[in-house]
C-alpha cells in the first residue's frame, strides 16, 4: 500500500483502501456462518426423518433450541396436522422416488403454536455407492407469498361476488323496465312475453299496458337501439314518458311527439339514442275493442283474424323516435271483434339467426307463422311465439318483447 | 361475433366508405372508427357504399345516423349508395328513407 505524504493522490488511495476493507468484511468468508444465518432454513434429516442438523435461522423461526430438536424430532413433527398428512402421503414417497422435490408449500407449527407458511425443497444425498444417506432440506419463509396468494384469492372472490351482483342488478333492472303483470282489461285477453338474450347486458325492449280513463287503456311496445346502461336509461325514460304523456293527451301521435321531444333533449350527435315504438289507445266497444295505433319506425303489428287471415297493420313510414326534430308518425285503427288477436313484437324476433348460414327469420317467415296460428287467442299466440323463440336457441342474440291482445271468441271467457 | 369490412378512399368530390358484412351491435363501432379516419369538409360528398351489407339492425341504423350527423355538422352531403333491398325495407320501416339521400342507380365506384 502506498501511504506516503508526497503522493498528491494519497488521500484518495486511503479512501479506496478503507472501502476495500469494508467490502472484504462484507464477503462471506465463513461457510459455517452462512449456513447458520442464511436467509432461509437449512435442515438435514436421516432417512427415517429424524433431524440431524438444523440452522439457527430455522430454530429462530420455530422458537426451539437446538437441543430440543436435533436427534429428538422428525421433520414431520415440525409440521401442522395437515402438513404431516401431506408429508406422509405425498412428500416423502415422491422424494424417495425422485430423489428431489421442490417448491412444496407446507406449514410449520412453531413452539408457541403459531402456523408458519413455508416453501420446502428437499434433495436426497447419496453416497459413492449410490445409496441414500440423508435428506437435505431448504425452507423458505412463505408468509409474504401466502398473504399475496390470500390477497389474490380474496380479490378473485370479491370479483366473482361483484359479477354476481352486477348480473343480479342487470336482471332486476330489466324486470323493473317491464310491468310485473299486465292489468286485466274487461272483455279483452292480454298476454306478453319478454325474452332476455343476455343476463349481463340490459337490453332495450319495453312494453306496458295501463288504464287511462273509463273504457280507455294505453299500451305500447318499443325497442331502444343498443344495449347496456345507456340504453337502459333511455328505456326507462321512454317508458315513463309514454305513460305520463298518455295521461296528459292520449292521442297516439301526440304521445309519440311528446316522447320525441323528451328523447331529443337526451340526444347526442355522436351517440344517438333513439327508439322505435308502437303506441296504442284501446277503447272498449260492445263486441270487443278498437285500437288506435301510431308507429314511430316500428315493425307493423299483426292482426290475426277470427277467419284465419292475417293483416299487417299499415303503420310503415312512421319515423323512429328521438333523432329527428319533427318526425312523422303513421296511424292505423284496428277493430278487434271476437276471435281476433293483435300481436305486437320487437325485431329481436324477426332478426334471429335460423341456421348455420346465418340466415335470419324475417317478416315473411313471421307472416307465415301467424297465418298458421290464426285464428288464435292472446295466450295461445304468446305460448306459440315463446316456443318459436326457444327453437332459435343461440340464434336469438337480441332481446325480444311480444305483446298480444285478443277478444275471446266466447265472450264470457275473459270476464270469468 | 359478426364480420364487417370497411374500406375507405377519397374521390374527386369527397370520400367513399364501403361497408361489407353485418352491420350490428358488435360491428357498429368499426363504422364509427372508419368515419373518424375520413376526410370530410364543407360541400364534400360522403358516399356510404352499402352494396356489401348483408344484415343491418338498430345499431347499424345508429351508425348510419352518426354518419348523417357527422356530414351535416360540417355541411357535407351524405349519400347512401348500392343500398341492398333488405336495407331499403329496413330504412322504410324506421322512416329514415325520407331522411337519407340514396343513390341506388349510380355505381359508387364512379363517385
Amino acid at each position: 500500500m502506498c501511504a506516503t505524504g508526497q503522493d498528491p493522490d494519497g488521500g484518495a488511495d486511503d479512501a479506496r483502501d478503507d472501502s476495500a476493507a469494508a467490502f472484504s468484511a462484507l464477503l462471506e468468508d465463513s461457510a459455517e456462518d452462512l449456513y447458520e444465518h442464511a436467509p432461509c432454513g437449512y435442515l438435514s434429516t436421516l432417512l427415517d426423518g429424524r433431524i440431524a442438523k438444523i440452522n439457527t435461522t430455522m430454530l429462530g423461526w420455530l422458537g426451539y433450541t437446538r437441543e430440543q430438536v436435533v436427534g429428538r424430532l422428525r421433520f414431520a413433527d415440525l409440521l401442522t396436522v395437515g402438513g404431516k398428512i401431506y408429508h406422509e402421503t405425498h412428500f416423502a414417497p415422491l422424494l424417495r422416488m425422485q430423489g428431489e422435490l421442490g417448491g412444496v408449500a407446507l406449514e410449520l407449527r412453531t413452539a408457541d403454536r403459531r402456523r408458519l407458511p413455508v416453501m420446502v425443497t428437499s434433495v436426497v444425498k447419496t453416497g459413492a455407492d449410490g445409496q441414500p444417506l440423508l435428506i437435505r432440506t431448504t425452507v423458505f419463509d412463505a408468509r409474504d407469498r401466502r398473504s399475496y396468494e390470500r390477497e389474490l384469492l380474496r380479490a378473485r372472490e370479491e370479483a366473482e361476488r361483484e359479477r354476481d351482483r352486477a348480473q343480479r342488478l342487470a336482471t332486476t333492472l330489466q324486470r323493473s323496465l317491464l310491468p310485473p303483470t299486465l292489468p286485466p282489461v274487461p272483455g279483452v285477453e292480454v298476454d306478453s312475453y319478454y325474452h332476455i338474450a343476455s343476463p349481463e347486458q340490459v337490453g332495450g325492449d319495453f312494453y306496458d299496458l295501463f288504464p287511462l280513463s273509463g273504457e280507455r287503456w294505453g299500451l305500447f311496445l318499443g325497442d331502444v337501439c343498443g344495449k347496456g346502461a345507456g340504453a337502459a336509461a333511455v328505456t326507462s325514460l321512454a317508458r315513463y314518458t309514454l305513460r305520463a304523456a298518455a295521461v296528459y293527451d292520449s292521442d297516439p301521435v301526440a304521445v309519440l311527439d311528446n316522447l320525441n321531444t323528451v328523447l331529443n333533449h337526451e340526444y347526442h350527435l355522436d351517440d344517438p339514442r333513439f327508439c322505435t315504438v308502437i303506441f296504442g289507445l284501446l277503447t272498449q266497444t260492445d263486441d270487443g275493442c278498437t285500437v288506435q295505433l301510431a308507429s314511430g319506425g316500428h315493425p307493423p303489428a299483426l292482426l290475426l283474424r277470427a277467419d284465419g287471415t292475417v293483416e299487417q297493420q299499415h303503420t310503415t313510414g312512421g319515423q323512429l323516435v328521438g333523432v329527428l326534430p319533427d318526425p312523422r308518425f303513421v296511424t292505423a285503427t284496428v277493430r278487434l271483434t271476437p276471435g281476433d288477436t293483435l300481436l305486437l313484437y320487437t325485431d329481436g324476433l324477426t332478426e334471429a339467426r335460423v341456421d348455420a348460414a346465418r340466415n335470419r327469420y324475417d317478416d315473411e317467415a313471421l307472416l307465415d307463422f301467424a297465418t298458421a296460428l290464426a285464428p288464435t287467442s292472446a295466450s295461445v299466440a304468446i305460448t306459440a311465439v315463446r316456443s318459436l323463440l326457444t327453437s332459435f336457441g343461440d340464434g336469438l342474440d337480441d332481446d325480444t318483447a311480444v305483446l298480444a291482445l285478443s277478444v275471446p271468441a266466447d265472450p264470457g271467457r275473459a270476464r270469468r | 361475433m359478426s364480420d364487417l369490412v370497411t374500406t375507405a378512399r377519397t374521390s374527386g368530390t369527397g370520400s367513399v366508405l364501403a361497408l361489407a358484412g353485418e352491420l350490428d351491435l358488435s360491428t357498429a363501432d368499426r363504422v364509427r372508427s372508419a368515419l373518424d379516419a375520413l376526410a370530410l369538409g364543407p360541400g364534400w360528398r360522403l358516399v356510404l357504399d352499402l352494396s356489401g351489407v348483408t344484415f343491418c339492425d338498430s345499431s347499424g341504423i345508429t351508425a348510419l345516423v352518426v354518419a348523417h350527423n357527422r356530414a351535416r355538422a360540417v355541411n357535407a352531403d351524405l349519400v347512401l349508395a348500392g343500398v341492398p333491398d333488405h336495407l331499403v325495407r329496413m330504412l322504410r320501416v324506421v322512416g329514415l328513407d325520407q331522411v337519407f339521400t340514396t343513390d341506388s342507380g349510380a355505381d359508387p365506384r364512379e363517385a
